[in-house]
C-alpha cells in the first residue's frame, strides 16, 4: 500500500506546473473526456463527468456550486457532495463544453477541477500546505498575543505604567494583523462570495464576529478615550481564529482519511504501461492509448491496467480493494485479472480484453462516485434547516449588542461575536454524511459496494430478509445425490460416457457434471480422455431435451448415445422430484444421475446469524417447491415459497410491507431487477455481475454472503452514530445560545467551542470508517 | 523596567523571524508526510 501511494506521488508531481486556463481548454478535446467522464448511454450526447472542486467548506457551498452549475444552458443535472468536495455533471456536448461549465463554477468561487486526474491530488496538497500555514500563523501569533495579554490579567492597579499597557496593546494589534489579514482570509473569501450571491453561508456570522472583534480592539488601541473604551480583545480574536482554523484544517485531514478507500481505488491505475510493438520490443505508452488486444509486461509491485488474461507467467495478485478478498490470489497463463489488482510476486505477460471505461474497476470507480455525491435524506433536511437558522443567528447577536449596549459598547459587540461564532452550524451539516462516508469507506474496503448513502439507512431499519434460491443461497453447480443404473452397467462406464457427452454441451447442468466427472476421474488416478469425440461420431443438440451422437458400427447399424432429460432418454421413473440427468444407448436406458443443488460453504452460517440478530429470514425461489424445501429445510429457513414467477416475488415482498416489515432482498441480481428494485434495500452477489446494470442498493464483490450479517450490523452502528450526532449538535447550540447571549461566553470559549463540536462529530463518525470483522474462512 | 521598551519590540520581531522560518518548512513540505521519515528506516531502499 506504501509503496503504491509513494510511486503515485512520483508520477503525480510534474503536472503540477499547468496553467489552469489552459488546462481548461485542454478539456474541450473529446479524447480527454472519457478520463473524467462517462457517455450517458441513455442520453445522446450526454457526458457524466466527475469533478472535485476547491474552496467547499459547508453544505451551503454545495448548494451554490449546485445552482450556478444549473444556470449553465447544457448542463442537465448536478450532485454536490460537501463531504468529500466531489461532483457528479451531467451535460450535453451539443450544448456546451467542459471548459463553460468549469468556469461557470470557478466563476461562482469554486475552481472544479476533474476527478481521476493527478492534477486533483496536486491541487489538494498545495491547498493542504496553505492551510497548515494560516494555522501556524495563527497560533504563533496567538501564543505571543496571550503573553501581551497576561500583564493586564494579572497586574493589580499602579503595577503597570499607562504607556507600558500601550505599548503591549500595540504589541498585540501588529501580531494580529497577520492573524486578520492572512490566516482569516478563508473565512472572509468564503462570506464574500456569499454576499455577492445574495446568499447566506455558515462563514458570513464567523467572518462578522472576526471582523467586529478587530475593529472594537483597534479603536481600544488607537483612540483610549473613544466611545468603545481602552478595551482591547486581541487575545480573543487570535484564540478563537486559531481554534477555528485547527477544526478546519483537522476536518480536512480525518475527510482525506475517511474518503480513502475511494482515493485508494481512484489512483489505482498506473500512468504508464510497457506495451510489446510489433516487433516484438517493449515501449513505455500513456495508458490512455491503450487498446484491447495489446500485450503488456507488469512487473511485480504494478498494478494491472486493464482487465485481461494473463499469456505468460505466474504470479500472485492483490484484488483486496476490489473484491474484499484480502489473500493474495495464484494466478498464471489463462487465468483472468482484473484493472486496478496488484500483482505482487512475479513477471507477467498480460493480454487486454477491456480498456476503461469497460474494466470491472471503472465500474467500481463510478458506483462508489455516485454513491458519495448521492445524499442522503437527513443531510438535505440539514441543509434546509441551515439557512433559516444562520438568519436566526445574525437576528439574535444583533439583538443581543443592541440589548448590551448601555453595558459598554465594546462589551456588546463582543458578546455579539461570541453569540454569531459559537452558533456556526457545520456540526449539523457534517453530522450525517460524514458518518455515512465513513461507513461506506469501510463497507467497499471489506468489499461491500453502496450505491448511495440512503441505503445504509433503509438497511438499518431492516427486519426481514428475503433470499433468491438459485445462485444466491445455493451455488451454480449441482453435486450427485444417487446414481440409477441399467442391470450391468458399471458406475465407471456411466460417469466415463456422462463426461465424454456432457463436455460437449453448454447447459449448466452438463458443465457442472463434466466438471465433476473429471473430479472423480482424477481422484481415482485414470487417465484423461482423450479430446474431442472419437471418429465418426455425429452430434446433434436437441434443444431443451439433449445431446444425441451416433456412429456407424462394424456390423453396419448405428450405435448411438443420449443425455438429457429424462423423456429424451425413456429413464424410469424416479421416487423423488430431484433434477435429473439420463444416458441412454440403442438398448434404451442405461443410467440416471440423480443431482443436488450444492448449498453456499457459508449459508447455514449466515442464516443462523441473522436468526441471532432477530432478523426473519425467508426463501422465495423460481424453482419448484420440493427443491425449495430441501434447501431451506436444510439451512433451517422456516418460511420459504417455490414456483414464483418474479411478479409473485415482488407481491411477497409488497404483501410484507404493507404487514409493516421493512424487507432486503438478496439475489444474484441478474434475474431479479424489478423484486430488488421492489424491497427496501437490495444486495446482489457482484462475482459476474455486470455493475453498473445491476439494481441493486448493495454489492457484496467477493460473490460470498458472510459480509451479510456485518454490513447489517453496520448500518445499525452508522444510524446510531447519525442521531448523536445530530442530537449532539442540535443540543450544542441550544446550549451555548442562550450563554453567549447573557454574556457568560467569552468569543475564544465560543470558537474552542465551535471548532471541538465539529471535530468532535467527524471523530465520532470515523468510529465507522474501522475494517468490518474479517469473514471467518469456510473453506 | 525601561528595557522592556526595548525588549517588547524585539519580541515582536522575533515572532515575525519565526514566522519566517516556519514559512520555509512549510513550503518546503516539511508537515506532509510525517510517517514516511519515520517509515524510511524499515525500508530496504
Amino acid at each position: 500500500m506504501t509503496s503504491a501511494h509513494l510511486a503515485e506521488d512520483v508520477l503525480s508531481s510534474p503536472s503540477a506546473q499547468v496553467v489552469v486556463d489552459e488546462h481548461l481548454r485542454l478539456l474541450d478535446d473529446p479524447e480527454e473526456w472519457p478520463q473524467f467522464s462517462q457517455a450517458d448511454p441513455t442520453q445522446e450526447g450526454c457526458w457524466t463527468s466527475s469533478v472535485v472542486f476547491e474552496g467547499m467548506h459547508c453544505a451551503a457551498c454545495a448548494i451554490s456550486i449546485e445552482d450556478a452549475l444549473r444556470q449553465v444552458p447544457g448542463v442537465k443535472s448536478v450532485q454536490v457532495s460537501a463531504a468529500s468536495h466531489r461532483g457528479r455533471v451531467v451535460w450535453s456536448a451539443r450544448q456546451t463544453q467542459p471548459s463553460v461549465w468549469m468556469q461557470a463554477s470557478a466563476a461562482a468561487g469554486y475552481k472544479a477541477v476533474p476527478a481521476n486526474d493527478a492534477h486533483a491530488h496536486e491541487r489538494r496538497r498545495q491547498e493542504a500546505r496553505r492551510m497548515v500555514w494560516r494555522v501556524a500563523v495563527a497560533g504563533l501569533c496567538m501564543m505571543q498575543v496571550m503573553m501581551y495579554a497576561t500583564p493586564a490579567y494579572v497586574a493589580e492597579a499602579g503595577d503597570i505604567t499607562p504607556d507600558m499597557l500601550q505599548l503591549l496593546r500595540w504589541a498585540s494589534w501588529v501580531l494580529s494583523l497577520p492573524v486578520i489579514l492572512f490566516s482569516c482570509t478563508p473565512f472572509f473569501a468564503a462570506a464574500w462570495k456569499d454576499l455577492r450571491q445574495r446568499r447566506i453561508g455558515m462563514d458570513l456570522p464567523v467572518a462578522i464576529g472576526m471582523i467586529g472583534t478587530f475593529v472594537v480592539s483597534s479603536l481600544g488601541t488607537f483612540e483610549p478615550d473613544g466611545p468603545f473604551g481602552a478595551e482591547v480583545y486581541f487575545d480573543s480574536l487570535s484564540m478563537f481564529v486559531f481554534f477555528l482554523l485547527m477544526g478546519r484544517w483537522m476536518e480536512l485531514r480525518m475527510r482525506e482519511r475517511t474518503a480513502g478507500a475511494l482515493e485508494a481505488v481512484l489512483n489505482r491505475l498506473p500512468d504508464s504501461v510497457n506495451r510489446r510493438t510489433a516487433d516484438g520490443h517493449w515501449e513505455r505508452v500513456s495508458i490512455r492509448r491503450l487498446a484491447v488486444g495489446d500485450v503488456l509486461e507488469v512487473l511485480p509491485g504494478e498494478a494491472f491496467a486493464g482487465d485481461g488474461t494473463l499469456l505468460a507467467g505466474q504470479t500472485q495478485v492483490d484484488e483486496a480493494l476490489l473484491t474484499g478478498e484480502s489473500r493474495p490470489l495464484t494466478r498464471q497463463a489463462g487465468d483472468a485479472v482484473i484493472a486496478g489488482s496488484h500483482n505482487l510476486s512475479g513477471r507477467v505477460e498480460l493480454r487486454v480484453e477491456q480498456v476503461g471505461a469497460a474494466t470491472r474497476y471503472a465500474q467500481i470507480v463510478a458506483l462508489m462516485e455516485s454513491a458519495s455525491v448521492h445524499k442522503p435524506a437527513m443531510a438535505e433536511l440539514a441543509d434546509r434547516l441551515a439557512k433559516p437558522f444562520l438568519m436566526g443567528v445574525l437576528l439574535a447577536s444583533a439583538g443581543a449588542a443592541i440589548a448590551w449596549w448601555p453595558q459598554g459598547p465594546g462589551h456588546a459587540v463582543m458578546v455579539a461575536v461570541a453569540v454569531l461564532v459559537v452558533t456556526c452550524p457545520c456540526a449539523l451539516s457534517l453530522a450525517t454524511p460524514a458518518a455515512m462516508l465513513a461507513a461506506a469507506g469501510a463497507l467497499a474496503r471489506s468489499g461491500v459496494l453502496v450505491r448511495h448513502l440512503q441505503a445504509l439507512q433503509s438497511l438499518s431499519e431492516v427486519d426481514t430478509v428475503v433470499f433468491d434460491k438459485t445462485g444466491t443461497l445455493t451455488l451454480d453447480s449441482f453435486g450427485v445425490a444417487r446414481l440409477h443404473l441399467r442391470e450391468g452397467v458399471s458406475p465407471d462406464l456411466a460417469w466415463q460416457l456422462a463426461e465424454r457427452m456432457a463436455a460437449h454441451s453448454l447447459h449448466p447442468v452438463s458443465r457442472a457434471m463434466a466438471a465433476q466427472a473429471r473430479q472423480r476421474r482424477m481422484d481415482q488416478g485414470q487417465a484423461a480422455e482423450t479430446e474431442g469425440l472419437p471418429p465418426g461420431w455425429v452430434l446433434t443438440e436437441h434443444p431443451g431435451q439433449g445431446l444425441h451422437a451416433q456412429w456407424p458400427l462394424s456390423d453396419g447399424n448405428v450405435g448411438f448415445l443420449r443425455w438429457g432429460s429424462a423423456r429424451f432418454c425413456e429413464a424410469p421413473e424416479l421416487a423423488s422430484d430431484r433434477l435429473q440427468v439420463s444416458l441412454a444407448d440403442h438398448k434404451g436406458w442405461l443410467a440416471t444421475f440423480e443431482l443436488h443443488e450444492t448449498l453456499r460453504p457459508e449459508a447455514a452460517q449466515v442464516v443462523a446469524a441473522l436468526h441471532r440478530r432477530g432478523l426473519s429470514v425467508q426463501v422465495l425461489s423460481g424453482d419448484a417447491e420440493p427443491a425449495v424445501a430441501e434447501v431451506a429445510g436444510s439451512l433451517g429457513i422456516t418460511q420459504f415459497r417455490g414456483a414464483c414467477s418474479p411478479q409473485d416475488k415482488l407481491q411477497a415482498i409488497q404483501v410484507l410491507q404493507e404487514q409493516g416489515h421493512k424487507v432486503a432482498m438478496v439475489g444474484d441480481g441478474l434475474n431479479d431487477g424489478p423484486v430488488l428494485a421492489g424491497a427496501d434495500v437490495s444486495f446482489a452477489l457482484g462475482q459476474a455481475l455486470a455493475l453498473t446494470q445491476s439494481k441493486a442498493d448493495m454489492v457484496l464483490m467477493s460473490g460470498r454472503l458472510d459480509l451479510l450479517e456485518q454490513t447489517w450490523v453496520r448500518s445499525r452502528q452508522t444510524l446510531r452514530v447519525v442521531r448523536q450526532n445530530l442530537t449532539w449538535s442540535v443540543a450544542y447550540n441550544m446550549a451555548c445560545v442562550p450563554l453567549a447571549l447573557l454574556g457568560w461566553l467569552p468569543a475564544w470559549a465560543a470558537g474552542l467551542g465551535m471548532a471541538l463540536s465539529s471535530l468532535l462529530v467527524v471523530l465520532n463518525a470515523l468510529r465507522l470508517s474501522a475494517a468490518l470483522a474479517p469473514a471467518q474462512s469456510v473453506n | 523596567m525601561d528595557i522592556l521598551f526595548l525588549l517588547i519590540p524585539l519580541s515582536v520581531a522575533l515572532v515575525f523571524f519565526i514566522l519566517g522560518a516556519l514559512w520555509w518548512a512549510v513550503h518546503r513540505g516539511q508537515f506532509e508526510d510525517i510517517e514516511a521519515e519515520g517509515e524510511r528506516i524499515l525500508r530496504n531502499d
